[in-house]
């Protein structure tokens, strides 16, 4: 199967590799995986309190070709962005934007859940449960 | 030809003479190779109950039965719809026999057609501790490889590396175990009420989406060891 060039160049200069301090209060991480090919991905994003945008992002993962792209450019993608704009991007907006093949379709389902997984995991430091306009009104 | 008699499957009218038959492989009535009949799944096919433990002489004897039977060279001179009906039901023999040959696959396969499996987009999360254990272990094997990258002392990474190797063995040889087991637990339950069959089907399901992550660190760690 061959991939789209825009997969290929996101895994030869995967963009945002690294981490981030888990213990700090401003930055949420969120650990999903794919069983049924073994792959696991961490995003990590650093969010401001006051302005709920998040302004460091980054990933690592261990898997295919399509995955290691789908969370580069998850992490391209939410910088700069609102919690709640980073909460709305789909997997089928990473599906379109990389051409990936009905076969890969879960890598980029793995980028979402690793986007909200990392947002829900910073929210629960900050004691939200509710919609991050709360936090915002409570500054 | 003889006429194999299935219990599992609703009489089909039959491609040649249109009427309805009993057969699983050959009509009951003319005699001619018969389509598959929807919904027969690979248990059904060798006439085996879906039970995870196999007696492997008797799945290869029935294999070898049956392939002899459906093959093409049986039907060079047939029409050539039944010359196409016999192809087709060789290569589903095949990958009937290649799937419950393999105890994993086997596993797979029944939770797939018992509509357990979990997979694409539906796909079930992991636990967190399984995880961390697994992104951990990658992580272990990726400093590995940046010290091999650097040219650090071969012999001490080989070591390493061979350690690392025995350590994931040892997990998926655990996991097999914990599979081997509930595969039997499975049996003891295969006519048991649905929510004892749907607890065992979970345990299954966790019990190989843990293998899959194990089985790739065995791959890469294996890749590591070939390169060093």
């Amino acid at each position: 199967m061959a991939y789209s060039d825009k997969v290929v160049d996101h895994y030869n200069n995967p963009r945002n590799v690294g981490s981030l301090p888990k213990n700090d209060p401003n930055v949420g991480t969120g650990l999903v995986g794919a069983p049924e090919c073994g792959d696991v991905m961490k995003l990590q994003m650093k969010i401001n309190p006051e302005t709920q945008v998040i302004e460091e992002a980054k990933f690592k993962t261990f898997g295919c070709g399509s995955a290691i792209a789908s969370s580069s450019l998850a992490t391209e993608w939410v910088k700069g962005k609102t919690v709640d704009e980073a909460l709305a991007i789909k997997n089928t907006d990473i599906v379109r934007e990389l051409s990936l093949p009905p076969v890969k379709i879960h890598c980029s389902v793995l980028a979402e859940d690793a986007i909200k997984a990392a947002i829900g995991d910073w929210k629960k430091k900050h004691g939200v449960e509710a919609p991050a306009a709360a936090e915002t009104a409570s500054h | 030809m003889s006429t194999v008699p299935t219990s599992a499957e609703a009489p089909l009218v039959c491609w040649n003479c249109h009427e309805r038959t009993l057969g699983t492989h050959f009509c009951s009535n003319c005699g001619k190779l018969r389509q598959l009949p929807q919904g027969t799944d690979y248990f059904a096919l060798f006439e085996m109950p879906r039970k995870l433990w196999m007696e492997m002489s008797e799945l290869e004897q029935k294999f070898l039965r049956l392939s002899w039977k459906l093959h093409p060279d049986n039907f060079v001179n047939a029409s050539e719809q039944e010359r196409e009906v016999s192809l087709k039901r060789s290569s589903e023999l095949n990958d009937a026999y290649r799937t419950l040959r393999d105890p994993i696959a086997r596993v797979e396969y029944l939770l797939a057609i018992e509509g357990e499996r979990k997979e694409g987009e539906k796909k079930q999360q992991a636990p967190p501790e399984l995880l961390e254990e697994v992104f951990e272990l990658n992580e272990s094997l990726d400093e590995l490889r940046e010290a091999k990258a650097s040219g650090e002392d071969l012999a001490a990474l080989k070591a390493q590396l061979e350690n690392a190797e025995k350590n994931f063995q040892e997990k998926l040889g655990e996991v097999d175990g914990e599979l081997q087991a509930t595969a039997r637990e499975w049996d003891a339950v295969l006519t048991g009420d649905s929510a004892t069959r749907k607890k065992v089907m979970a345990k299954l399901n966790e019990l190989l989406n843990r293998r899959s992550y194990i089985r790739n660190l065995v791959t890469n760690v294996a890749k590591e060891l070939t390169e060093v």
